[in-house]
């Protein structure tokens, strides 16, 4: 038997390597060999290859911090606390030979592995990218809401809001600038500050989130301000030190109000007028861009989506769209359409070629293929990571030219949405539907065809 | 290299408890100018030692804590009559490895010795080695004729 393990705790000074020589020791005694990649203090030794995992019988992870899961796709593997491996070595090894292979088959379901990838992608964030994401994700829910009340509201009229005690009027009044549109860059701002600096950085962030809608720098503004209060509460709970008996008011008084003032004062005295002007330099070029400019950006915008489904250039391609939504109330985002129809393309395509396409896919894709339907549908980008793992070299450049040509025709057509997420769900939102079905339907059937002429026949 | 020398080597240290052993062990460590806040470091090793025990059986614990009250990195080594330190087998603990690494501690070479020493100590004939030392200086010898680094 060949056994291969991992081993990791936070301080990484003394369990990471007392585990690995317990499972060393496990395995020796079985008769089994067994090589452990320890994370430590001094880093990662001894890291186990992609050769060395294939050959592996079973996988053994005594781990205390999140480390990398995707090469173990597919193997018999354990996971447990650092401890564990200390107590009883040699009943994990036994538990991992009998174990469920990790991620992909073991009963689950398309619909399940795709979560489980979100989940473990939104472990591994790291630094910037992970404060960022966090500020989107809690900016979301915002948008949505709000781009769906102000997208009814105008169901009544293009101007029916203005109808005081209209229930028009009500709706933009939930929706727009005073209600959820209105938050939509305080909890940006917030959460990022928010993940860099945790409880503490919530305040400032959001009022300097708040500072930049005054200063008219929006979403880009928000950002900035996130960043500015999260590092500087971080700079003020390490060079602020209060005696011990008065340390109760840092979180209540010292934070909020040196923070708050710190962040806010920058923004308006410094940093604000730039960005601002950045910001409006920005959506006045995509507002005011259209023929080639705009097909071209489509396309960028296609490739983006598709070629890592769901990784960080998919989301920096997402949080662009959601960008622009700021700055486009009332008229939709054509940016935030040409997102999302890309987005979408990628699981549709591969549902469809697993239809026309039978003797290119195995059983188990295929059935995949009819979750990857849902998932198309509801902008899951994620729904095509299976298939594309399975076979990268061949599904990914095929999503890729398909999403594409979405997103370029998308824009060419003008279609708009206002709304951030949702896919077949929210298409009430969406300005120019008929363009945007012949985008969506032109991807799905280019990236089918292109899969299906690839790959290679399933023995 | 100097991790370790016979002033931070204490056999059959007196004391109650685990907190007592950790603070005796680091006024020693104050004394021998590798700590500077003695309060300081044992809370630090008490708060690593909350997240769970770092006596990981056998009769021996390694409670460690990288904090700026260490002005340099240093391994201490104390026995004691068996002591309770919650540890993960239930047994109790005559064996204590404290570690203390400063908080900007860049180099990694100390923490190589202390990792072929933490597996050492997986090993029984180097625990059985180290209960039936007399002297400081046996202490010593046994830890550099045990390859690991030191």
């Amino acid at each position: 038997m060949k056994i291969v393990a991992v081993t990791a705790c936070p301080t990484g000074i003394a369990h990471t390597y007392m585990a690995a020589e317990a499972l060393e020791e496990a395995a020796k005694k079985k008769g089994y060999t067994i090589k452990v990649e320890t994370r430590g203090s001094v880093g990662v030794e001894n890291e186990l290859t992609d050769q060395e995992i294939k050959e592996a019988d079973a996988v053994v992870l005594a781990c205390d911090t999140t480390v990398p899961m995707e090469r173990f796709a597919g193997k018999k593997l354990v996971s447990a606390p650092v401890a564990e491996a200390l107590k009883g070595a040699d009943a994990m090894i036994d538990k991992a030979l009998k174990a469920e292979p990790y991620g992909q088959g073991g009963g689950k379901t398309l619909a399940d592995q795709v979560a489980d990838i979100k989940e473990q992608k939104s472990a591994e964030r790291k630094g910037v990218y992970k404060h960022l994401m966090n500020g989107v994700s809690f900016m979301i829910p915002f948008v949505v809401a709000g781009g769906i009340a102000i997208a009814i509201s105008f169901i009544f009229g293009y101007n029916a809001f203005e109808q005081e005690g209209s229930l028009a009027a009500y709706l933009m009044g939930i929706g727009g600038g005073g209600g959820a549109f209105g938050l939509m860059v305080p909890i940006l701002a917030g959460y990022i500050a928010y993940s860099i600096a945790d409880r503490p950085g919530l305040a400032p962030g959001m009022i300097g989130g708040s500072v930049a809608i005054q200063l008219n720098a929006g979403f880009l503004g928000g950002l900035v301000a996130g960043f500015l209060a999260g590092y500087i509460v971080q700079l003020i709970k390490k060079y602020i030190k209060l005696p011990k008996n008065l340390q109760g008011i840092m979180p209540v008084l010292i934070i909020p109000v040196l923070g708050s003032l710190a962040t806010g004062l920058l923004l308006f005295y410094v940093i604000g007028k730039p960005v601002a002007a950045l910001n409006a330099a920005m959506n006045n070029f995509l507002t005011g861009m259209s023929g080639a400019n705009a097909i071209a950006l489509g396309l960028i915008i296609g490739l983006m989506m598709a070629i890592d489904m769901g990784g960080p250039i998919n989301k920096a391609a997402y949080a662009f769209g959601t960008g622009t939504l700021a700055a486009a109330v009332g008229t939709g985002s054509a940016v935030m359409a040409a997102v999302m129809a890309a987005g979408m393309t990628p699981p549709l395509g591969l549902a469809l070629a697993t239809i026309l396409f039978k003797k290119k896919f195995s059983f188990a894709e295929k059935e995949a293929g009819k979750a990857a339907w849902v998932l198309g549908a509801s902008f899951i980008t994620e729904g095509a990571i299976p298939f594309a793992a399975a076979d990268p070299l061949r599904v990914i450049p095929s999503i890729m030219v398909g999403s594409a040509l979405t997103g370029a025709l998308s824009m060419a057509f003008g279609s708009t949405l206002t709304v951030p997420h949702g896919g077949i769900f929210v298409f009430f939102a969406v300005g120019n539907i008929p363009g945007y079905l012949i985008a969506i339907a032109a991807g799905t059937v280019v990236t089918a065809f292109l899969v299906g002429t690839l790959k290679k026949t399933v023995e | 290299m100097t991790l370790i020398n016979e002033n931070l080597v204490v056999l059959g240290l007196e004391a109650s408890s685990k907190e007592d052993v950790l603070t005796k062990m680091a006024s020693i460590a104050a004394q021998q100018g590798k700590v500077n806040d003695v309060q300081g470091y044992t809370t630090a090793v008490l708060h690593r030692e909350s997240e769970y025990s770092t006596a990981v059986g056998f009769g021996v614990a390694i409670p460690h804590g990288k904090t700026d009250a260490v002005t340099e990195p240093f391994l201490m080594f104390a026995s004691v009559e068996p002591i309770d330190w919650a540890a993960l087998d239930g047994g109790l603990v005559d064996l204590v490895f404290l570690i203390g690494v400063p908080e900007k501690e860049a180099g990694s070479t100390h923490l190589k010795i202390l990792a072929a020493l933490s597996r050492k100590l997986m090993k029984s004939d180097f625990r059985d080695g180290l209960r039936a030392v007399k002297t400081p200086q046996d202490l010593l010898q046994l830890l550099k004729e045990s390859d690991i680094g030191l």
